[in-house]
């Protein structure tokens, strides 16, 4: 097949109603066409940012991001492996996230896990009510740089001071960056918690965790990052 | 009215034999694809109007109706905790809908609450129940509480909520929340007595979302009433449920009591999609509420993830569409939130609160809970004025047409919208109430009476 044809092929099927099964197909002809995967891996990031891009206007909601981030994820999965060593760029960095313990709420959850797939970030998804002792042992398995908490509900809340505290007491505060979010949890509670960031929305979620990885500051940061509406992290 | 154990061992039973589903499909295929079916089965894709929030269209409504029960049927309620799905048939959802009252009471003595199903329009004025569980401390709970229930709108009491119980950190599904079950009916009743309304009836349990509120205060000594109180049941999301929810209708069951609100909600922008897909979501999940949880009140409502609330246009409209299509289709008495983003002492809360409950009393529900006031996300942001306010509006729009309140919408939305994603937190409890005598400050007074005259110049017959 054409190759120009093929990766046309491989950004509709990402940013279209295909499902993950028909992505991978596409993906697999690429590697087997010879295709330079460079050039795929960013034709599927171009598909990827414009599937970000219509959700952010409304025109299309929570399903397809959440699909379409999976389709990423396998496309990456299948293509990577094949780049040339001097081609290979490091992901942004690699995050652990979950709703914390007695919370079973997921959208905002999904939402941000989505996003940070979608912006480069090797996302690890651990589900919800997750226990503080599950969020750490998670980051030392994946080799996290930064743990996300979730909570909705304020009875929640407490098990994100117990994370950061958790690490703390274990010796590993300054190995991982602690973010946290969720509909109870605002700019002014990350901070007297101690965590390293908070935003107020998923896509500013990108933003934060680029700034504290780019930071140079060893956790926990001096200071807690803001995401703030708009993109801006202060 | 008691559970019935037939109809609870049914669900019980589906829980762990119905068809499995992974939570991922069920959130990117199941529900956005039955969604999307049935909006364009029933011709239902973009209907909402912005420009008309408070709809006036009866056959769409009952299109929207008739939609939900196939959805309801053909989806059912997904289980978290065994990854299988709760099914009804049409004939099941059907009957458990005749089955659920439509009129039923809480309280006692002269509180007693009477809760009736309104067609829209209805003159019948709707049960006002408030504050929801926003979180509070410990120690101004009970002042504040007594507050509320000393407004004479109120008729039912839910929150607040405590973050601490004696001085300790409240966790979420810990054993804390089981002490908090109890502590939180006994600070309530010592607030009602300081109103002179211990007989009210109360929503159970705020401060604890999980099942162990109610499993430690709900029918034990001491604790909330099964003879006379409701227990608040809520699915996380659309047509979803879980052992939480299922072990709270077990301890009503095995208290001996036959209240319990079935609550959830829809978000546009979420697993239903738009407007027109929430709106049809919710009325399903409502269907399954219904028929999973025996309710006796309740409905899962519209919310925009946007700014995280309901008072903008679209989440109004779809408010709108689902509570007149309960309202004209079934004999239920549904509940309402209303869910504002501005906080105490700001016109913003007052405006949202207009709009909001206007359009919940046109639009037939039998009772709303709130306010959200500061979207609920703030410690101590709650004040007795604004829940005043709300209740007002709502007893006093009850019985008036939807064409005009849809005109006093669209003359009072300008005052707000703009704002909803960037809204005024306002001022705390502490800052604008005298705490001793339980009086506003002169600043938010001024503010009350300012925002009251303008609705009254706008139409709303206070």
């Amino acid at each position: 097949m054409n190759k120009d044809r093929l990766l046309k092929q491989l950004k509709t099927a990402i940013s279209g109603e295909e499902n993950v099964k028909v992505v991978a197909g596409i993906a697999e002809r690429v590697v087997e066409g010879g295709i330079n995967i460079k050039v795929a891996i960013d034709a599927a990031s171009q598909a990827i940012r414009l599937v970000g891009d219509r959700f952010e206007a409304g025109e299309i909601f929570l399903p397809e991001l959440m699909l379409a981030g999976e389709k990423m994820k396998c496309c990456m999965a299948i293509l990577q492996p094949y780049l040339k060593m001097d081609e290979k760029s490091e992901v942004s960095g690699r995050i652990v996230i979950g709703t914390v313990s007695g919370d079973i709420h997921d959208i905002g959850k999904n939402l941000v896990a989505t996003m940070l797939t979608m912006g480069g970030f090797e996302v690890f998804d651990l589900g919800v009510d997750i226990a503080p002792f599950d969020f750490i042992n998670a980051a030392k398995e994946k080799g996290a740089d930064i743990i996300a908490l979730s909570s909705l509900m304020t009875t929640s809340l407490p098990y994100q001071q117990e994370v950061i505290d958790l690490l703390k007491e274990m010796g590993l505060r300054e190995k991982y960056y602690v973010i946290i979010g969720g509909g109870s949890v605002t700019a002014e509670f990350a901070s007297k918690a101690g965590a390293d960031g908070w935003a107020g929305n998923a896509a500013t979620a990108i933003k934060l965790c680029d700034a504290l990885l780019n930071s140079g500051e060893t956790p926990p940061v001096a200071k807690t990052f803001v995401g703030q509406k708009g993109g801006n992290v202060c | 009215m008691l559970i019935d154990r037939d109809r609870l061992m049914l669900v019980l039973d589906r829980a762990h034999t119905g068809p499995v589903c992974e939570n991922f499909k069920w959130d990117t295929e199941v529900i956005p694809k039955t969604i999307a079916t049935n909006l364009r089965k029933y011709e239902l894709q973009n209907t909402c109007n912005p420009d008309n929030p408070i709809n006036q269209d009866d056959e769409l409504v009952d299109r929207y109706f008739q939609a939900a029960v196939d959805t309801a049927a053909e989806v059912g309620m997904l289980c978290l905790d065994t990854h299988r799905v709760i099914k009804f048939s049409h004939k099941e959802i059907k009957k458990a809908l005749e089955l659920a009252p439509s009129e039923f009471a809480i309280g006692e003595g002269d509180e007693v609450a009477v809760f009736r199903h309104r067609s829209f329009e209805d003159p019948t004025p709707p049960i006002w129940i408030s504050p929801l569980s926003i979180a509070v401390d410990e120690d101004i709970f009970v002042p504040l509480l007594e507050g509320i229930a000393r407004i004479p709108e109120v008729d039912c009491i839910e929150g607040p909520s405590f973050e601490t119980i004696w001085g300790n950190k409240i966790r979420s599904g810990s054993p804390y929340e089981l002490l908090a079950g109890k502590r939180q009916a006994n600070l309530t009743y010592e607030a009602l007595r300081r109103a002179g309304r211990e007989g009210m009836g109360l929503y159970v349990v705020g401060t604890s979302p999980t099942h162990y509120g109610v499993l430690g205060g709900y029918g034990i000594p001491g604790g909330y009433k099964p003879e006379r109180d409701i227990v608040l049941i809520l699915s996380p999301v659309e047509m979803k449920t879980s052992y939480e929810a299922l072990h709270k209708l077990c301890q009503v069951y095995n208290c001996g009591g036959g209240r319990v609100y079935g609550g959830s909600w829809s978000m546009i922008g979420g697993y239903a999609g738009g407007p027109e897909g929430v709106s049809l979501s919710s009325i399903a999940t409502t269907l399954l509420l219904y028929a999973t949880y025996q309710a006796s009140n309740g409905a899962s409502f519209p919310y925009d993830m946007r700014y995280m609330g309901n008072c903008g246009r679209k989440a109004l409209w779809a408010q709108s569409i689902v509570f007149q299509a309960l309202s004209r289709n079934t004999h239920i008495c549904s509940n309402s939130v209303l869910n504002q983003v501005a906080g105490p002492a700001t016109e913003m809360l007052l405006y949202e609160s207009a709009v909001g409950m206007m359009n919940l009393a046109v639009s037939g529900v039998s009772s709303c809970t709130g306010t959200r006031s500061a979207g609920g996300k703030y410690t101590n942001y709650l004040t007795p004025l604004e829940i005043k306010f709300a209740g007002e509006v709502f007893k006093k729009t009850a019985g008036m047409s939807r064409e005009q309140a849809n005109d006093i919408a669209n003359k009072l939305l300008p005052s707000y919208e703009g704002q909803l994603g960037n809204a005024p937190k306002g001022k705390s409890f502490l800052e604008c109430y005298n705490q001793d005598t339980l009086q506003p400050s002169d600043e938010w007074l001024k503010i009350y009476e300012t925002v009251k005259d303008k609705v009254i110049k706008a139409g709303i017959p206070l």
